[in-house]
């Protein structure tokens, strides 16, 4: 059998290349394909730098193994070190060395125009008030009598919603002339509570179903409203306003975000927005606004209730309970 | 076989071949008979998804509709804007696929494509839901309308033009011909009017700047701007031009679009270049191509009442100089109309906006703001941080914090024409309390503007450094955080109701340490003295071992 004998010079030099030709752009390309996300992870510098310099100790274990191997490596720098080569490329090759290196200190040396690195952290705790910890939210769990309340008004046919979807509602009534406001509902839960209220036999477990579907609709027309211009139509973080922030808005459909926290936190960053984080998470950057100023508490709910659903997420459990 | 492509695929992205990645923006199979239970599955993902601002009804009258530029579609028209069929008719069901898959750009109306958005809706859905949309206008159901069965579809022919120096040239005589300028300007910024035009709703719209990509609703590639004017756009005065330039003219005329649009710069510090003498005043001065531009990105004063999501200025392109004395910004972005009065009486009454729990907090469209010409001035304030950053701590960027205050240099369209000095020095200290104007004696700001062809160019400029404590004082090398409001006046723009930018940094350039070099140098010289010494070595091994 016939080997293919590369010198031992030339497979150091394909070694180092393949290596960092590897860790340059296989890993971000495959980190691609294994994460579906629609950007490659990158390799820090300081990974790079371990790579190549692991790489070089195995080469020069591999080389230095024995005098044969050291000299089967070097026979080639010597050879082209004679002008062996010929001595136009010698001349290149020793006048290109020194070259690259002085580059190399004028590139790292040279004072250049980068902006300024700020560390970000996510969601700090520093300062979040332990009395949000356990709250719940009240819309998603309505008490009896809310429950109740509302079966009233289902059975009256007077189901009270909030000003922001009336217009809509009306208009929808008008045209369609319904015998219960609730049929614009498309939804399971609220067409079984209009079957239950046409024979008058309403259970609680469908009441608290429909009512929560209500709940979410409201929510949505507020999220529509009032977050929709940053975050975007399906909670991706890529509403018509974002490309204009450095911090781009969260996108709530990304892992370890809205689902990492308990609902509680969720309510106190929208609550307080931006000016409400402490330092570390560079309150300056934050065009999160502080909601109440403008949302009242249950609007809120309301709106948070809606942007875990549509984000298909849920959060997460305090952990006293 | 989904595991053998993303094998492949993962092979020939590590070649660095990188697979386009392809959103499913055409069906993967034609759209499903619209029976009963197809309507009704799309009826609960409309309810969901689309109701909000297309409306219960599906007349574009949803709950956000009136905060909308341009407004939600009313389906019950079966008028609809982006098509690939001729002048009027209905679109096909491929070209509503279209719109749902991947949105209209730059508008509310987002891509839906599953592929794109991870809780996006699936292929069977999005038919689904354009059945249901379909139910809303009986235009639909009249075969003698379906553009497919009547020949009324504009097919995208194989012949496009190469995109070269040549076509490009070519399509610039026919955008002179067809005299697309008439609205779209001569340079293609939207300024060909001097009045606003109005849609079929009635409501004013805006003439497209054909330069910024990211405003070009139904996309920006050649093909799509084939299709525009081709179809033409139902409801605007945008018309169909497939019957007065041939295919070759639209081809070239896409391809000289496609050429006038704007990269965008990516940095994010803007570099102050030196020059040596006396600093540019006027904006059209050659001094300023020394300078580097940077591009920076505004969206609509959304964080607090009255709130805006309809902004004008989407882009600032800022240039700074300066000397041993002074610094000089040059400010330039795109206004097709140039507003130059002001009346005060005009402006918006925030209190019931600003209101917890009101009816909503964002300033409506159309009705609560005048949107009209001679009504409020264009203006423009430059914000910087009036003590350089300590580690990473910065005002807040719209407009500072009770605790840490903001510079504004703001220059105001009206005051320049009168021939006042145009410019004015404030501070902030957040956004409850309107600028506090500096005093006579502390403005030190000397401005000049010009409008052409529908852009401002705006060039401030003011010593290095001032006594006053409440100024940004410049200094080489340091990284000074910068932020740009704007307002359009004929967009009804006034007091917060603007665009903003988020923080950059301004840094004055250092001239390079002359360290710098000889460390080069010194390596340069180190390396070749090695390579000789082992030279020798190895020839004076060569002549022993001989």
């Amino acid at each position: 059998m016939k080997k293919l004998k590369i010198g031992s010079f030339l497979t150091v030099v394909v070694t180092l290349l393949a290596v960092y030709a590897l860790v340059k752009w296989g890993i971000p390309a495959v980190s691609r394909e294994i994460t579906t996300l629609p950007f490659p992870l990158p390799v820090p510098g300081t990974l790079m730098f371990m790579y190549m310099v692991l790489t070089i100790i195995a080469l020069f274990l591999f080389v230095t193994f024995s005098d044969e191997g050291l000299d089967d490596f070097l026979r080639p720098v010597r050879k082209f070190l004679r002008g062996g080569y010929g001595k136009i490329p010698r001349a290149v090759i020793l006048l290109a060395i020194p070259a690259i290196a002085g580059w190399q200190v004028y590139e790292n040396t040279v004072p250049r125009v980068e902006v300024p690195a700020s560390l970000r952290i996510q969601h700090p705790s520093s300062n979040f008030p332990r009395s949000f910890e356990a709250l719940k939210n009240p819309v998603a769990n309505p008490s009896d009598a809310d429950i109740k309340t509302f079966v009233e008004q289902a059975k009256a046919n007077e189901v009270s919603f909030i000003p922001q979807v009336r217009e809509d509602i009306d208009n929808w009534a008008e045209e369609n002339d319904p015998e219960h406001v609730l049929e614009f509902f498309a939804v399971a839960p609220v067409k079984k509570l209009l079957e239950q209220v046409q024979s008058g036999k309403v259970d609680m477990a469908t009441a608290k179903a429909a009512l929560l579907e209500k709940n979410l609709f409201e929510g949505r027309a507020l999220y529509a409203m009032n977050c929709r211009a940053c975050h975007g139509d399906s909670v991706a973080g890529d509403g018509p306003m974002a490309d204009g922030f450095k911090l781009r808005p969260i996108n709530f459909t990304d892992n370890g975000t809205i689902e990492t926290i308990v609902e509680g936190y969720t309510f106190w960053r929208v609550t307080n927005g931006g000016p409400g984080l402490p330092t570390e998470a560079t309150p300056w950057d934050s065009a999160m606004p502080e909601w109440k100023l403008s949302l009242t508490e249950e609007e809120r709910w309301k709106i948070i209730l809606a942007e875990y659903n549509l984000a298909g997420k849920t959060p997460r459990i305090p952990e006293s309970h | 076989m989904g595991a053998a492509r993303k094998i492949l695929a993962s092979a020939i992205a590590c070649l660095g071949l990188w697979a386009p990645v392809m959103a499913a923006d055409t069906p993967g199979k034609p759209m499903p008979e619209a029976n009963e239970q197809l309507v009704e599955k799309g009826r609960e993902i409309y309810f969901a998804r689309c109701s909000f601002c297309h409306g219960l009804l599906g007349d574009g009258e949803g709950p956000a509709a009136k905060y909308l530029d341009p407004r939600p579609r009313d389906f019950t028209l079966g008028t609809f804007k982006f098509r690939t069929t001729q002048s009027g008719e209905l679109p096909t069901n491929e070209d509503l696929f279209r719109t749902v898959s991947r949105g209209l750009t730059g508008t509310a109306m987002q891509a839906f494509d599953s592929d794109l958005i991870k809780n996006g809706l699936s292929e069977d859905e999005r038919w689904a839901v354009i059945a249901y949309i379909k139910t809303f206008a009986q235009e639909f159901e009249d075969p003698e309308l379906d553009p497919v069965k009547t020949g009324k579809v504009v097919s995208l022919p194989a012949n496009r033009a190469p995109f070269n120096d040549e076509t490009v040239a070519k399509g610039k005589a026919v955008f002179e011909k067809a005299k697309c300028w008439s609205c779209h300007g001569k340079l293609g910024r939207g300024d060909g009017n001097k009045e606003f035009r109005k849609d079929d709703w009635g409501f004013p719209i805006r003439i497209r700047n054909v330069t910024h990509p990211w405003k070009i609703k139904a996309g920006s590639e050649v093909e799509d701007i084939y299709m525009r004017f081709s179809t033409g756009i139902s409801g605007t005065p945008m018309p169909s031009f497939v019957k007065s330039l041939n295919e070759e003219d639209r081809w070239n005329l896409a391809n000289y679009i496609k050429s006038l649009q704007h990269t965008l710069t990516s940095h994010q510090a803007l570099k102050a270049n030196l020059v040596a003498g006396a600093l540019p005043e006027a904006p059209g001065d050659e001094a300023w191509n020394a300078a580097e531009p940077m591009d920076m990105r505004l969206t609509g004063q959304v964080i607090a009442a009255p709130r805006w999501q309809n902004p004008s200025v989407e882009m600032v392109t800022v240039r700074a100089l300066f000397n041993d004395t002074e610094i000089a910004f040059k400010l330039t972005w795109d206004d097709p109309f140039k507003d130059v009065t002001h009346d005060p009486s005009k402006e918006f009454d925030t209190v019931e906006l600003a209101k917890v729990g009101g009816f909503s907090s964002y300033v409506e469209t159309n009705g609560m703001i005048p949107r009209a010409l001679e009504t409020f001035r264009d203006s423009i304030a430059m914000q910087f941080a009036v003590k350089p950053p300590q580690g990473t701590k910065k005002p807040h960027f719209y407009r500072g914090s009770s605790s840490d205050q903001v510079h504004l240099w703001v220059w105001k369209a009206d005051l320049a024409e009168a021939g006042k000095r145009g410019t004015e020095e404030g501070n902030a200290r957040g956004w409850k309390q309107p600028i506090k104007v500096q005093g006579e004696d502390n403005q030190q700001i000397t401005g000049k503007a010009t409008w052409d062809q529908g852009r401002w160019s705006v060039v401030m400029k003011r010593p290095l450094k001032t006594g006053d404590k409440n100024d940004v004082q410049f200094t080489k090398g340091v990284f000074i955080p910068m932020s740009l409001n704007a307002w359009d006046g004929s967009n009804g723009e006034h007091g917060l109701i603007m665009s903003l930018s988020t923080w950059h940094y301004v840094v004055l350039e250092a001239a390079t340490p002359m360290s710098v070099y000889i460390y080069a140098i010194l390596a340069f010289l180190i390396m070749g003295a090695l390579g000789i010494w082992l030279m020798r070595k190895a020839e004076n091994e060569a002549e022993e071992t001989t």
